[in-house]
């Protein structure tokens, strides 16, 4: 099973007990709600409000866990410290790497989710 | 999307936890829906009925609700976190002994304390692998059975305690109501007719005793005495015996025989009351004082307990050897008379007053009893009864006698 640049699909689905239905339907999910999550700390860091900040990029590093995609979990995770550490010039630029990340997570989902599993 | 619609993706259930899992229901409460929707999978799949909870107020009133085997709860969510949610829990009398598994990103030592100071059982990593997930879900359910068991054993043993207890205590109303029942039957103490006075004490090894006597006027002349003895003591003893004392009564004596004559009182008793089948019996002592003269007629069944205490001449006890009641229907009870002096005592005593036994096991015995009255002879009756259960119960090191201890003192006045 390959690794693309965002996921590791093979540990992914091997997370899901190799049922890719399960994941497919497990990556829509994670399609709706990290975009809302993503959004909910960029607003977090925007208002400078360290606990949300933080409570929001801890949200989306559970979520990223689910998908196995370690850029973007070293990133949330990341920004969560920096959150809780009221960091906010750094968290900034980290939170735009996490919107990158993400945006490249859901383009391979969606590509997952379009053409299947590569065989 | 709800994630209670991915519960039919877990179809390739694992056989041997399923087995293990049976009917198993696990609330697992995070407020990510991700996160959420893949354990719960994972936990469908193993074969585990899977409850969720958004958040822990939500899961509160799930768990109150469901009593779930097991909790699956993520320390970081709004409003309410694990370790809170945990607190919770412990709080609450119908929840407290849930086992909580604390899921978390977390492994710092001191993080893992603070879970387990505030009421996790266990931590699951949000990053599990499947056999990590299986092993520790299992672990918790194999606890939770555990202490669910408990709870029902202690539960069952509470409920049967009380029980008793609510039992105990009617059975010693009732046993109570009985013994002051046959206390009233007691005669009473003092001047029983002219020139005679009556004294005694009763100490029953139980409640009720099944030890007794009776001293009654039978008519302008005549006092009729007796002291019973039921072999065994407690409950069952003191019925046989209130029906003895019932079938003792001079009204009821004077009613079948004509008299109280001792010998065709003992004659008569022992044809109505044979030796039971479990083996139980009596000894009955009886007399017949004709109060002019002082003329005393008695015969005994086996009961060796009266002694004549007389003013001016060595004691001596008023007995003979014979058989206790019902051994044999045709038993004649040969009854001898004597004539009282001015001052002479008589004392009707149980057995339970003479066998008191010292921690040796040695009995304190008639003769001791005796050489107790003799040395109080000038002191009033009702102390030298009183001395005698002193030094019994000095005899034995113990207030409380294992068999019905019964003096009965009666004097003749000088």
């Amino acid at each position: 099973m390959e690794t693309t640049a965002a996921i590791n699909v093979s540990e992914a689905l091997r997370r899901a007990d190799g049922d890719q239905d399960f994941f497919l339907t497990l990556a829509g999910l994670f399609l709706e709600e990290s975009s809302k999550e993503a959004a909910a700390a960029r607003a977090a860091l925007e208002r400078q409000d360290r606990a949300e900040l933080a409570a929001a990029a801890h949200k989306l590093k559970g979520s990223v866990m689910e998908m196995c995609a370690p850029r973007l979990f070293e990133r949330t995770t990341r920004l969560e410290e920096l959150g809780r550490r009221g960091e906010f010039a750094e968290a900034s630029s980290v939170c735009a790497d996490v919107e990158a990340c993400l945006a490249e997570v859901h383009a391979a989902l969606r590509e997952l989710i379009a053409r299947g599993f590569p065989s | 999307m709800n994630s209670n619609a991915l519960h039919h993706i877990g179809k390739a259930a694992d056989l041997s936890a399923w087995r293990e899992a049976s009917i198993a229901t696990i609330l697992l409460v995070d407020d990510e829906p991700v996160t959420r929707a893949g354990m719960a999978a994972r936990l469908t799949r193993l074969g585990y009925r899977v409850l969720e909870a958004e958040n822990g107020r939500e899961g509160l009133e799930v768990a109150r609700r469901e009593r779930p085997d097991l909790l699956i709860v993520d320390w970081v969510m709004p409003e309410m976190d694990g370790p809170t949610f945990c607190e919770a829990m412990r709080r609450d009398p119908l929840l407290k002994s849930s086992h909580i598994l604390l899921m978390t990103a977390h492994d710092q030592p001191a993080q893992i304390a603070e879970g387990l100071a505030r009421g996790a059982d266990d931590f699951l990593s949000k990053a599990a692998s499947k056999q990590e997930v299986t092993a520790r879900v299992l672990a918790g359910l194999r606890t939770s059975r555990l202490v669910r068991e408990l709870e029902t054993t202690g539960s069952q043993l509470e409920s049967s305690m009380r029980l008793l207890q609510t039992r105990q205590a009617e059975m010693e109303t009732d046993l109570q109501s009985a013994a002051n029942f046959v206390h009233s039957m007691l005669p009473a103490q003092g001047s029983l007719a002219q020139g005679i006075s009556l004294a005694w004490e009763y100490q029953p090894a139980l409640t009720l005793g099944g030890d007794l006597f009776g001293v009654a006027p039978i008519d302008a002349e005549h006092l009729g005495l007796y002291i019973l003895d039921a072999s065994g003591h407690g409950v069952a003893a003191a019925l046989r015996s209130a029906t003895l004392m019932t079938f003792l009564r001079v009204d009821n004596m004077l009613q079948l025989i004509g008299s109280y004559d001792p010998e065709k009182v003992l004659f008569e008793a022992n044809r109505r009351f044979p030796l039971s089948d479990e083996g139980d019996y009596f000894t009955l002592w009886v007399g017949q004082l004709h109060v002019p003269t002082r003329s005393l007629s008695y015969a005994s069944a086996g009961h060796h307990g009266v002694l004549l205490n007389p003013a001016e001449k060595p004691s001596r006890w008023l007995t003979r050897p014979s058989s206790p009641l019902g051994f044999n229907p045709a038993s004649v009870f040969a009854c001898d008379q004597l004539t009282l002096q001015p001052a002479d005592r008589l004392f009707l005593l149980s057995d339970g007053i003479y066998e008191a036994s010292s921690p040796t096991g040695e009995p304190w015995g008639r003769w001791r009893f005796q050489q107790a009255v003799e040395t109080q002879k000038r002191s009033p009756l009702s102390a030298t009864i009183s001395h005698c259960f002193t030094e019994a119960r000095r005899w034995q090191e113990q207030c409380e006698f294992l068999d019905d201890a019964a003096v009965v003192g009666l004097e003749l006045a000088v």
